[in-house]
């Protein structure tokens, strides 16, 4: 499979009074067609930026960019990507047919029945004649979505598809999302949720003040976490005993109770094990995965670490 | 050229629905209908008063739509964020620009048309004017406006590429004033024995370079029928080349501008 | 942007080519027609309206002006209406209401039509026809309105009316009656051979027109001209016009109307009786009332003085403001019963008559040209049948015989000082007598002499029958 994006120390600085600012900082990416790809970041992290770059809406500073094999800004590429902005606007005084038909002619597509199918598709044919005025913000984002299939794009680019929405609206628009992959597209989904992208997500960058501070499959970055071991009916001897064999773990007992937290990548078969010998009782093993939070968290440490260390 | 039209109609159909613009044309529309209630004092030439209060009223309110319209064009689309799912389509920049004028332009058309029309309902109405000519006469006036309005409008948009709605406004209503004066100035400078010939120059230079609006302030020789104009049919297609060649020149300008702007 | 370099030349393409098309095409025709002739600054409009009318709403603004000044004249605030008018007039030269009415209000002091206006404000109405004229050369109208000016409201020097009418009657858009007006206009100005002339070729159009289209107004005006045609020759006739043609000066029915000229007797005393009011007392020995004799008191130095009024165009500038220093008073005498008695208080006016110079004129001044028709069937179009012994004058109007007579009078007559504090001031001409004044019953029976000597027909009426062969001239014949 080839790459649907590839940029290499993509770079966009603005001026300002304080001097320059690079919103985003030499971001080097790679995106595979066919994959559904997370840009994860908190706000102001640079991802809106490196989408309206990726779509040739503002031009980098520095730095090259391909998207589906054409440098960035090519308008032939734009006849099959699309994009959803962040909590769009559209033009409130049509109906969503006629919006899709009025995007529908941006492509030179005259095709009426196409867009209903969409405006099905994403669940709004019931209210297709209402004026967009009247759409929730969840019916918005979901004809935002249809105009956004209209081309039957090999690439989309949906930058906060749920932001602001309800829950049920969230599910309703991942299941969408996931129908995408489905259908053999790419799609590159910009969040600062890490909840919203991870179940759907297969691959992930994230951005912090305009830097990559990680990259790859969601399984690899979050790998890392924590096991907590619940067990009674354990002895203080077995207690003392893991004390002495787990060198990344804490372990306390209270009346009979064991809890051990430890490292994910520890051996729990040889705790288990050792209860077990000692005629404890397993109670619960509940993984605690790393949070998006504690990625940011770290790679911030990392980089003042970094820019310390540089420093000093 | 399709995706101009479908953002010129788009445009359209946004323009008409916008209350601040429905009310500056509710405002011309009721001194149109109320200008001869203002004049019934010179039973002698009283068409002479009205004519120039509603062809002045219609320009003005005009004037103002096309300024109102399209200082906030661009900007409006930017903050909304609806220019990037268009610019994301196989949109150019250029068909984006020139697809927004044209709906403006239509949009003022569709606006001045309706006051003109209850121009005319009111002259035959309420004056009893049922003269044909008279009437074509009459609508000289705002086809001319228009042909000026259109050229406002174009001044609009080249600013809103690149200057906020406010300063906008005000640039494009002293560029406004300043094309509509600057023809009798320059004249009065040409005539003065005492300018130095540089001056006469200079002036002579400005003349040729400001979008000048005064060509189109025609409404005198409507409101005073007395005036003999020969060919004036001639002057009117002189004047539409003329405007369609600044507009051309603005939006070629507006496009260069837009084309680098970071939106 | 591909291509960018094309765009810019593109954009350099098009700035040469409307440069070039507002240089060559535009401007030019712009220049001819549509260009605001403006005189004068805009005083007196408050910034919104200057911003308007900047913007290119002359117009617009005029309108609204306009419709305000109609508010001012309502309300008689007519100090008001002066400065609109000119900043009207500013605004939107081709406004030829505005330059008409404004005149007309100027001229005639808003409401004053007959009696003594201040007549300091002629120069500021005449020139702003003049400058209405020039601004509107396309239309007959403000030639027309200036002319009337002239002929009505100055009353005198008709070749000035006569030249204005003229100019109008050049435009096409001239209404049919306003050419009759030229043609009275010809008799008062002495050429009434060029009122004849007219007549005819009015008459020949109207008839045309009217065979052409058999509608009621063509037949109206067409028999309107008739009329006045018939009406003039039969006034030629009475008025001796074409027996002065013969040379002899005589008439196949024997001499004329005008044939000797009768002696009006005129002979005037003034009397200051009070600062500033006068009492005019004299005689004017002809029976038929009608006669107005005009009297006028100015500055000794008054401009553009002449005798029996002043020259009234000053030249292009329109100042609204008059001089308050001058003083010029005009007013007529009416004759009842060959005499005349009027007073004239110039004290409830102080800003008219200012009184401010040192020597002053007093002017009566009779010109039968003005006067009513059935005077003027006695004295002839240019003053043949009128005499004076004291004051006939045959050089204050050249080609005219008029009656003028001149006083003086200086500032402490007028205003009872030094001397005159106690002693009235009275000037009358030689030949008045106080007793001639006083009126019995059994002067009003008196014999008028001057109607056509009866030697052969006594019983010929003064008024003949109108020829019923109009277009017949009476000379050929």
């Amino acid at each position: 499979m080839g790459s649907a994006i590839v940029t290499k120390s993509l770079t966009k600085s603005y001026r300002t009074r304080a001097g320059q600012v690079n919103v985003v900082d030499a971001l080097s990416l790679e995106v595979e067609e066919g994959e559904i790809f997370g840009f994860l970041g908190p706000n102001g992290a640079g991802k809106t930026t490196t989408i309206k770059m990726l779509l040739g809406i503002i031009y980098p500073t520095l730095g090259e960019g391909y998207v589906l094999g054409k440098e960035i800004g090519d308008i032939e590429v734009h006849k099959v990507i699309s994009y959803l902005p962040e909590r769009p606007y559209y033009y409130e005084h049509m109906t969503g047919l006629e919006l899709l038909k009025f995007y529908a002619s941006l492509f030179g597509i005259k095709d009426e029945a196409k867009c209903r199918d969409l405006l099905e598709k994403v669940n709004l044919h019931n209210d297709m004649t209402k004026s967009i005025s009247q759409y929730s913000k969840g019916m918005q984002q979901r004809v935002g979505l249809a105009q956004s299939l209209l081309n039957d794009p090999k690439l989309l680019f949906l930058d906060e598809p749920t932001a602001g929405l309800d829950p049920i609206a969230h599910t309703e628009i991942r299941n969408l999302i996931l129908s995408f992959r489905d259908e053999g597209r790419t799609v590159f989904i910009s969040s600062h949720e890490l909840s919203e992208v991870e179940r759907i997500c297969d691959r992930v960058a994230i951005i912090n003040h305009g830097v990559i501070v990680a990259q790859g499959r969601l399984d690899d970055l979050l790998r890392g976490g924590r096991i907590e071991i619940i067990a009674d009916d354990v002895s203080v001897a077995l207690a003392d005993d893991l004390r002495g064999k787990l060198k990344d773990a804490t372990v306390s007992l209270h009346e009979g109770r064991l809890i051990v937290d430890m490292s994910e990548e520890g051996d729990q078969n040889a705790i288990f094990d050792a209860i077990r010998t000692a005629k404890g009782k397993v109670v619960s093993i509940v993984p605690r995965r790393k949070r998006l939070e504690d990625i940011f968290v770290e790679s911030v440490k990392a980089k003042k670490g970094e820019v310390i260390g540089g420093a000093a | 050229m399709k995706a101009i039209m479908a953002i010129a109609s788009t445009t359209v159909g946004e323009a008409i629905r916008r209350r601040v613009l429905l009310v500056i044309l509710l405002v011309g529309l009721f001194f149109v209908m109320a200008a001869p209630g203002l004049s019934v004092l010179s039973a002698r030439q009283e068409l002479t008063v009205l004519k120039s209060l509603v062809l002045g009223v219609i320009q003005l309110t005009s004037a103002v739509i096309a300024i109102v319209l399209t200082v906030y064009m661009l900007p409006n689309e930017i903050e909304r964020r609806t220019i990037y799912t268009i610019l994301s389509k196989p949109v150019l920049r250029w068909q984006f620009l020139v697809g927004k004028y044209l709906g403006a332009v239509a949009a003022l058309g569709i606006m001045m048309s309706l006051m003109t029309v209850v121009m005319l309902l009111m002259f035959v109405i309420q004056v009893q004017v049922r003269d044909v000519n008279r009437l074509s006469e009459l609508v000289q006036g705002p086809a001319m406006f228009f042909i000026q309005m259109s050229l406002l409008a174009a001044v609009g948009i080249f600013f809103s590429t690149f200057v906020s709605p406010l300063v906008n406004f005000f640039l494009t209503g002293g560029i406004y004033m300043m094309g509509s004066l600057f023809n009798p100035m320059f004249e009065t400078m040409a005539s003065n024995p005492n300018m130095s010939g540089f001056a006469k120059n200079a002036a002579w230079l400005v003349n040729a370079m400001l979008p000048n609006f005064a060509d189109f302030n025609i409404q005198n020789r409507i409101i005073n029928p007395e005036s003999v104009i020969q060919n004036p049919m001639v002057h009117y297609m002189n004047l539409t080349v003329y405007g369609l060649i600044y507009i051309a020149v603005l939006l070629i300008a507006g496009i260069l501008v837009f084309d680098r702007r970071e939106v | 942007m591909k291509g960018r370099r094309n765009w810019l030349i593109g954009l350099l393409i098009c700035f040469i080519a409307q440069g070039a098309m507002h240089r060559v095409a535009v401007y030019p025709t712009w220049k001819k027609y549509d260009m605001p002739k403006s005189t004068g600054i805009a005083v007196g409009l408050d910034p919104s309206q200057l911003l308007a009318a900047m913007a290119g709403f002359r117009e617009l603004v005029a309108g609204i002006l306009w419709v305000r000044a109609d508010s001012f004249f309502d309300s008689g605030n007519y100090d008001a209406v002066l400065p609109l008018i000119r900043l009207v007039t500013w605004l939107d030269p081709h406004q030829l209401d505005v330059y008409a009415t404004g005149m007309w209000h100027i001229g005639y002091n808003f409401t004053d039509e007959e009696s003594r206006s201040d007549r300091r404000y002629l120069p500021a109405a005449i020139a702003l026809g003049k400058e209405g004229a020039k601004q509107n050369p396309n239309t007959y109208e403000m030639f027309f309105e200036t002319g009337w000016l002239w002929y009505h409201k100055i009353d005198d020097q008709y070749d000035r009316a006569v030249n204005y009418f003229e100019e109008a009657a050049k435009r096409k858009d001239m209404l049919q009656a306003r050419h009759n007006l030229l043609a009275n206009a010809y008799q008062r100005s002495g050429q009434v051979d060029k009122s004849l002339e007219l007549y005819y070729k009015l008459f020949d159009e109207a008839q045309s027109r009217f065979t052409k289209d058999d509608v009621f107004q063509a037949r109206q005006i067409r028999d309107t001209i008739e009329n006045n045609l018939d009406t003039l020759i039969v006034r030629m006739i009475q008025r001796g016009y074409f027996a002065q043609e013969r040379k002899d000066g005589s008439f196949e029915t024997g001499p004329y109307d005008v044939r000797p000229p009768y002696d009006v007797g005129y002979s005037v005393k003034l009397t200051v009786e009070e600062p500033k009011v006068i009492r005019f007392e004299g005689t004017w020995n002809v029976l038929p009332v009608g006669t107005r004799i005009r009297v006028i008191l100015k500055d000794a130095n008054f401009p553009h003085s002449i005798p029996g009024g002043a020259d009234w165009d000053w030249g292009d500038e329109i100042v609204m403001d008059p001089d308050a220093n001058l003083t010029y008073m005009q007013d007529q005498f009416y004759i009842k019963n060959r005499r005349f008695n009027k007073k004239i208080d110039m004290g409830r006016d102080p800003t008219i008559y200012p009184f401010t110079g040192d020597d002053y004129i007093v002017e009566y001044y009779y010109n039968p040209r003005s006067a009513a028709a059935h005077m003027q069937d006695k004295f002839g179009f240019n003053g043949e049948g009128i005499a004076d012994s004291n004051f006939l004058n045959t050089e204050v109007r050249p080609g005219q015989r008029v009656i003028f007579a001149q006083m003086k009078l200086t500032r402490d007559q007028l205003l009872r000082r030094g001397k005159y504090r106690d002693e009235v001031p009275v000037v009358m001409t030689k030949n008045f007598l106080q007793s001639s004044t006083e009126v019995s019953g059994s002067d009003e029976m008196i014999v008028v002499p001057n109607l056509r000597t009866q030697e052969k027909k006594p019983e010929v009426k003064p008024k003949t029958p109108v020829n019923s062969k109009p277009r017949a001239n009476p000379i050929a014949g």
